[in-house]
């Protein structure tokens, strides 16, 4: 159906596409690979903060999250710009688009980051709890998810964009146990807090890894043009 | 008419003839030809030496090349796009760049993942200087298994401005110089904890010592006395810059100050030994500034600070400190949501000042300077230690773990030391109005 299959193909056609809009979203590419390092970068925070309960880093992430929230807006509107300026062939207008919708789904990993170190603050006073192991594993899976779907985006890579898939089904998995963990716990002493907390851990895991796969998903929609 | 046509047509062409071989002989004026008389000869001579200067010029980027490939440093390049166009094996070792093949132009992004690595790029261009960062590294691990045994590495970057909008980036790998310096740091604190224990008894013994002997040995006693008192307070000052570096925030006690009240409650407590060599305090605090700090900490920056500077200065001499607000000139691009505004403390006096080699290193631990000087060049002493080389160490970890700053200089004027304190947390100064 399209005759292009990358990005890196649409962007080096000099003769059929204009340089300034080539350019442009060659500058938009970097901007949303900048972003993504910083979410990367949060999301490994915050598992340092949970995990190892290392809350010195707790204070580092909102000035993260203020930074991401600058790159979205601006690449938000830098997306609506250049569709006005420009007015874009089909097959570019696809990846602005689908550009648009990828930075919704980082900064909605972001904004989980910061929850998951807000939950560690609060978990800090209790006893580390059995599952957390699980929970580790769970988190570095959601990581690998996020690092896959960035290292897609930068290879516009259709294979690697959809092995992410596979990945989040071992999340979703882990999810699951943890919950049924948590869920059937007997004679709690104490507070329930500590509990609550970890459920609330895994959900906001299990959607960091959900935003992951879409961000696959719109790399393979900009590779292939089909959405799936 | 056509002959005239001809005419203007060859006038124009032997002017663009003559034209074109005045720039040529230009060109190639600079090289030594002109004693050649024969006109073939000279081109054929011209055509050579040409050739061999492009000869010798391909061999020295061939050499240059060479060497940076296999430079120990890292070395990378970038275009004015961020897209990396060379990098040698170290740096790709390194940032673990396996994804890159020599020859590609790839954004530097979509082969290495790393925020501060651009910003640096992007910083040195902007500038239009060299610029160097240092930061922890985390390559990009795409397998949840692999993620555990994945290290982390503290590099330093070094970015110089290119032409054409080029950026060249060295990266040095700093994580066992790190890891070296922490170790010997933690030796050292472990060290000091055990000598506190066996050292606070030898106080106590000698203590019980003192009032039981007469006076002969007595005095030998009460030396003994000071000299473990001097030990004592060197191991716990160890010990306070060991767990300020460790952990700042958790070994400050904030609350709102006054700068002059500060000062004069230093003074005080210095004021028999400034009498005792006639030297006087001129204190100047323009802006009447309050700082949310710590008060016993601070007290003790200003002690040694101006403890130092009353013991370097000339009998009769002024030490002169002067405070005020000022708005700093940082980076926009940096994130600082604390208010911006600084206090910037001076502290002058008009001793014999810092020896010039020993400026960049009187913040260090034990750090003495020459032996032969060290009694006469200010900084290596500090109040309650007297020498230990400990003092400057201290305050300079306080305002560090304060978010502040500080310089020593000599004064141009004076010709004596010259500290500039730079401290964040200034107090709003209409609520400073309010609390007078």
């Amino acid at each position: 159906m399209f005759e292009i299959t990358s990005v890196k193909a649409i962007v080096n056609r000099p003769h059929f596409i204009k340089p300034k809009l080539a350019r442009d979203i060659r500058r938009l590419e970097r901007d949303i690979l900048r972003m993504g390092a910083l979410v990367e970068q949060s999301f490994r925070l915050s598992h340092q903060a949970l995990i190892a309960r290392d809350l010195s880093i707790v204070k580092q992430l909102p000035l993260l999250e203020e930074k991401i929230d600058r790159f979205y807006k601006q690449i938000e509107l830098e997306c609506t710009s250049i569709m006005i300026v420009h007015s874009p062939n089909e097959q570019d207008l696809r990846c602005i688009s689908a550009f648009m919708q990828l930075v919704r789904d980082l900064e909605r990993i972001g904004d989980y980051a910061e929850d998951l170190s807000e939950i560690a603050v609060k978990l800090f006073p209790y006893e580390a709890h059995p599952c957390i192991p699980e929970i580790a594993v769970m988190s570095r899976h959601a990581q690998a998810m996020l690092a896959t779907s960035l290292g897609a985006l930068a290879d516009l890579d259709e294979v690697g964009a959809n092995s992410i898939k596979s990945l989040d089904d071992a999340v979703d998995e882990a999810y699951d146990r943890v919950y049924d963990t948590l869920a059937n716990q007997r004679d709690i002493q104490g507070s329930v807090e500590p509990i609550v907390l970890l459920a609330l851990a895994i959900r906001c895991l299990e959607r960091m890894a959900d935003h992951a796969t879409n961000i696959g998903k719109r790399v393979a929609y900009i590779v292939t043009g089909q959405r799936t | 008419m056509l002959l005239l046509g001809i005419f203007i047509g060859l006038g124009v062409s032997i002017c663009l003839w003559l034209w074109y071989s005045i720039q040529f002989h230009r060109y190639f004026g600079r090289f030594d030809y002109s004693k050649r008389k024969s006109f073939a000869l000279g081109w054929r001579y011209k055509f050579s030496r040409l050739k061999e200067r492009q000869q010798c010029l391909e061999q020295q980027l061939f050499s240059l090349q060479n060497l940076l490939e296999n430079a120990p440093l890292g070395y990378l390049q970038v275009d004015e796009e961020n897209q990396l166009l060379w990098c040698n094996q170290e740096a790709c070792q390194m940032l673990s760049l396996e994804k890159w093949q020599p020859g590609q132009v790839r954004l530097l992004l979509e082969v290495v993942r790393s925020y501060e690595l651009d910003r640096l790029v992007e910083k040195t261009r902007d500038h239009n200087s060299s610029q160097q960062k240092e930061w922890v590294f985390h390559p990009s691990c795409e397998n949840a298994e692999a993620m555990l045994e994945q290290k982390s590495v503290v590099l330093r970057a070094t970015g110089l401005p290119l032409p054409q909008g080029q950026v060249g980036v060295f990266l040095e790998n700093r994580q066992q110089l790190l890891e070296i310096s922490q170790a010997r740091d933690r030796a050292f604190s472990d060290l000091a904890h055990e000598l506190r224990t066996p050292l606070t008894s030898m106080r106590l013994v000698v203590e019980t010592l003192q009032d039981r002997v007469d006076s002969p040995i007595a005095r030998w006693v009460n030396l003994l006395l000071k000299e473990v008192d001097r030990l004592i307070d060197l191991v716990q000052s160890w010990l306070d810059l060991t767990r300020l570096e460790s952990n700042p925030a958790t070994h400050l006690k904030c609350q709102p100050l006054e700068i002059k009240n500060l000062i004069d409650s230093v003074w005080e407590s210095l004021e028999p030994i400034a009498q005792r060599q006639k030297v006087q305090l001129a204190f100047t605090d323009t802006d009447n500034a309050w700082i949310n700090a710590d008060k016993s900490r601070l007290h003790q920056v200003f002690f040694n600070l101006i403890h130092n500077s009353i013991k370097y200065s000339p009998p009769n001499g002024v030490v002169r400190v002067e405070a005020n607000v000022n708005i700093p000139l940082e980076d926009k691009n940096q994130i600082e949501p604390e208010s911006s505004l600084l206090l910037e403390i001076n502290i002058i006096d008009s001793g014999v000042g810092f020896a010039q080699e020993d400026l960049p290193h009187i913040f260090q631990r034990f750090y003495r300077g020459d032996k032969a000087r060290s009694r006469s060049i200010k900084g290596e002493g500090d109040s309650t230690l007297d020498g230990s080389g400990l003092g400057l160490a201290i305050v300079h970890q306080i305002l560090t773990a304060h978010g502040g700053t500080i310089k020593a200089m000599n004064h141009p004027q004076t010709g004596g030391a010259w500290l500039q304190i730079h401290l964040p947390q200034v107090m709003a100064k209409s609520v400073v109005q309010d609390y007078i």
